[in-house]
């Protein structure tokens, strides 16, 4: 507003103070308003219950197999390793991209060698980390439908990346990171439920 | 302005006033018991929950409730719910379904019993009371076994189960089981309703404070006006 | 003050290219910071802005309500539980939606009495009025589609008494109605369809008649209590003597007029959104079930009026007429009224007396619409559906023969 006629009368002052008083409480009013609508893109209750823990029986599991569970829509897979896999893990490291799982997401409980609470049973979010497609389970060296060389591991068909048997990441493929770990525990020695863990206690 | 101000509430007074004038719609025959719930007392919740549990859900659900949320709400654990509303039969993201088998309702009672999740809000929390307490024996003495009918639904499949509770307790504990039975009903109708309660007057506040700004505002700038 | 707040030096910078571009100043002073408005607005000139407020109400929480909302019979209640229980503030965001729907009527409802009180569909102003009705028409449409989609019992067997209406029609009657539905009951397809409708088409047929509505409005400019031409009377600047800018002076006004209206919607958001079971009805809480109907059947309280005429006729094609009737005989009102004051302040007796008892008649008629049919209420219905009809009839005779008083030239 420029300046007016009636300025002598006016007290411009005043108008701005009112103006500018009523014009930042508007906006903290526009802002709480803003709040239930953009709450309600939050997961929901129904998409929280269907990422609740869920447990797995693993006293089926014969060694070197896999299962796999569904967590929050996600595929998590078990693996039971052989004591000859959790040796070759050892002789890869130069290999890797991340060996020491520095740079890859896990619960800190499983930030060592075998990426595992038990070094027997892998745990695992079946979602390569490139561009999200679920790698295939190819444990044996040599498989058939692999490239020679292959050392027995994960191979995500989508472009080409591979993680060995910890969920480890090779070097020169597209994915940047270890396979996540997701947090899990141990209910009772064949029973793992995934989702929660001893640690934080609630859901992860 | 405060003309405006009258001027404008005697205009939706007058347009609310035959609003009230239908509120009797539907008319039942019987004047229903008030059942004076109140949906803040969580210990009440509580035993109505668990009364719920053990009579109720024997053959209606709760189809759009949720165990967890009735523990945070009624300020359980997740274990303590699963435990004290389910005998750890369920996990707490479950959803509150009947315990009883599909098809058996409809066999036993020739009907399916009805979801119980907004029945407060379908019938009102007093139909529910005096429904709960509207059980009488019909025929007694005449043959037996006599046959239970209710003065609220006459010819109800619903049989009388709080049969056991009124034969044991006082006047005044079974008032008390109803009440706490009709508060929980009325908590899961709509359990955001104390949430709602809550937040309402501090948004009416918040605008109270914004109305007296406008009006400063409004009142400076028509300053300029000669009338 | 005529003068105030016209902006005359040239905008600079980023507003000027913007401005070479589009008419985004020429826009503003013409339709904002340069229309004049009388100044004797009173509160009856609130609930223009009241409407428009209301409307984007009703299309955020619409918009919000929709990424939730599952339009199939199977889902479709569950879904709108899943909104008030599962989605974070979901429920908030419903009953925003639910008490909006009241509100819009309410408002709406109280705009037209303003135009029937001040002439405001008199000439040169007959297209304003023309366009608020087809306004009304296409939010009546809105508001029964929407009803629908909770899919509660209410939501069914109301759609079935209404679109049943269509199939009084001689002739084509009831195959318009089974093509209404899409199927042989309302179902899965009539839902879905009314969602479309309900979401998109009403919507933008909304928006673009509220935007011709002010455009025309703007073209003749806006009546007063006066019911007095503020532009015959200028300044030497050519500006109205009893105008104001509408900004910044009915845009603070409507501010607060907003915020007041805003205190009411949330008293009702929040501590009674179901209005007593007229802004949301108990049977809704119950899914559709085709197979049983409610005991009583009423449509939401805005539509009461109108069914109430429709129950008042003993005769099923007449009285689909007469409720017609009864809408779209406001379409002529600029052309009944015949008198040349468009006050209700300066008018005579006779148009006071009517509009009094057209206004009585609709209440009335509202309250018995709500209630169950009963030899009583169908009599009393049908004395004040004749009434209602009789503000029509009379009034192009008596208009034309009104004793008005003397109208001053200028507003008061």
């Amino acid at each position: 507003m420029s300046e007016t006629k009636t300025i002598e009368t006016v007290n411009i002052k005043r108008r701005q103070v009112l103006a500018g008083a009523t014009g930042v409480v508007g906006a903290v009013g526009a802002a709480f308003v803003a709040v239930p609508f953009l709450g309600s893109w939050q997961p929901s209750e129904k998409a929280k219950a269907a990422g609740a823990p869920v447990d797995a029986d693993i006293s089926g599991l014969q060694p070197g197999q896999m299962m796999t569970l569904s967590w929050r829509g996600k595929p998590v897979w078990i693996v039971r390793r052989t004591a000859e896999m959790l040796e070759r893990l050892a002789t890869l490291d130069d290999k890797l991209r991340d060996p020491d799982s520095n740079a890859s997401i896990q619960p800190e409980y499983c930030q060592n060698p075998s990426r595992a609470i038990k070094p027997e049973y892998l745990v695992v979010v079946g979602i390569c980390t490139h561009l999200g497609c679920a790698p295939l389970y190819r444990p044996a060296v040599g498989s058939a439908d692999m490239a020679a060389g292959w050392r027995g591991g994960f191979f995500c068909p989508c472009h080409g990346s591979s993680f060995d048997l910890a969920g480890r990441v090779f070097r020169s493929v597209p994915a940047p990171t270890n396979l996540e770990i997701p947090p899990y525990m141990y209910l009772t020695e064949t029973h793992i439920r995934v989702g929660e863990d001893a640690e934080s206690g609630g859901q992860a | 302005m405060t003309s405006f101000l009258s001027r404008l509430s005697l205009v939706l007074a007058a347009m609310l006033l035959p609003v009230s004038m239908v509120f009797a719609a539907p008319s039942y025959n019987i004047t229903f018991e008030k059942a004076n719930n109140d949906i803040r007392d969580k210990e009440s919740l509580q035993r109505g929950a668990v009364l719920f549990a053990n009579y109720c859900m024997v053959c209606h659900s709760a189809q759009y409730m949720r165990y967890n949320r009735v523990a945070r709400d009624l300020g359980w654990t997740d274990e303590e719910v699963v435990e004290k509303l389910a005998y750890n039969q369920r996990v707490t993201v479950d959803y509150m379904m009947t315990f009883m088998e599909d098809g058996v309702s409809q066999s036993k009672f020739g009907i399916q019993a009805p979801d119980l999740s907004l029945m407060a809000r379908l019938k009102g929390n007093d139909y529910i009371y005096t429904f709960l307490r509207g059980y009488y024996l019909e025929n007694e003495g005449e043959w037996e076994p006599a046959i239970w009918n209710n003065k609220v639904l006459t010819g109800t499949s619903m049989p009388n189960v709080l049969e056991g509770i009124q034969k044991h307790a006082t006047p005044e504990e079974f008032d008390q089981v109803t009440r706490d039975l009709v508060n929980f009903l009325d908590y899961i109708a709509e359990p955001n309703k104390v949430e709602r309660w809550d937040l309402g007057w501090k948004v009416i506040l918040f605008l109270l404070v914004l109305l007296l700004l406008t009006y400063l505002l409004k009142r400076e700038y028509w300053r300029d006006v000669k009338h | 003050m005529s003068d105030k707040n016209t902006n005359q030096t040239p905008p600079g910078g980023m507003l000027k290219w913007l401005d070479d571009r589009y008419p985004l100043i020429s826009t503003w002073n013409e339709h904002v910071a340069q229309y004049y408005a009388p100044k004797n607005f009173n509160f009856w000139y609130f609930f223009g802005s009241f409407a428009l407020l209301v409307m984007v109400i009703q299309f955020i929480t619409g918009i919000w309500l929709t990424m939730s909302y599952k339009p199939s019979a199977d889902e479709a209640f569950h879904s709108i539980e899943y909104i008030m229980r599962d989605v974070e503030w979901g429920w908030l965001i419903r009953y925003m939606h639910t008490t909006g729907a009241s509100a819009f009527f309410l408002v709406i409802y109280l705009h037209m009495t303003r135009a029937l009180l001040y002439g405001s569909y008199k000439k040169p102003r007959e297209l304003v009025w023309l366009i608020g009705m087809l306004i009304f028409v296409v939010l009546m449409a809105e508001a029964f589609m929407g009803y629908m989609l909770p899919w509660g019992q209410m939501s069914y067997w109301g759609a079935q008494v209404i679109i049943s209406l269509f199939s009084a029609i001689p002739l084509i009657g009831p195959d318009l109605a089974l093509w209404i539905r899409g199927d042989y009951i309302i179902s899965d397809a009539t839902l879905n369809r009314f969602f479309a409708l309900h979401v998109i088409a009403m919507p933008l047929v909304l928006v673009l008649l509220v935007f011709m509505h002010i455009v025309a409005l703007h073209k003749v400019g806006s009546n007063n209590p006066d019911g007095v031409e503020i532009k015959k009377h200028k300044d030497t600047q050519g500006l109205p003597l009893d105008g104001i800018p509408f900004h910044p002076y009915y845009t603070v006004k409507d501010s607060f007029g907003a915020v007041f209206f805003l205190i009411l919607f949330a008293i009702v958001v929040f501590y009674m959104p179901e209005g007593g079971g007229h802004f949301i009805e108990a049977p809704n809480f119950e899914p559709a079930d085709p197979l049983k109907t409610p005991d009583h059947i009423a449509p939401v309280w805005y539509f009461t009026p109108f069914y109430a005429i429709l129950r008042a006729v003993p005769d099923k094609f007449l009285g689909v007429l007469a409720m017609g009737a009864s809408i779209a005989v406001l379409f002529a009102m600029p052309w009944l009224d015949r008198c040349k004051v468009r006050s209700i302040r300066y008018r005579g007796y006779s148009y006071k007396l009517l509009l009094t008892m057209l206004a009585i008649s609709f209440v009335v008629l509202g309250v018995l619409g709500a209630l169950p049919s009963t030899p009583l209420h169908t009599k009393l219905a049908q004395i004040f559906t004749i009434l209602y009809f009789a503000f029509f009839i009379l009034l192009p005779y008596t208009s034309a023969h009104e004793k008005t008083k003397p109208v001053p030239e200028r507003t008061t």
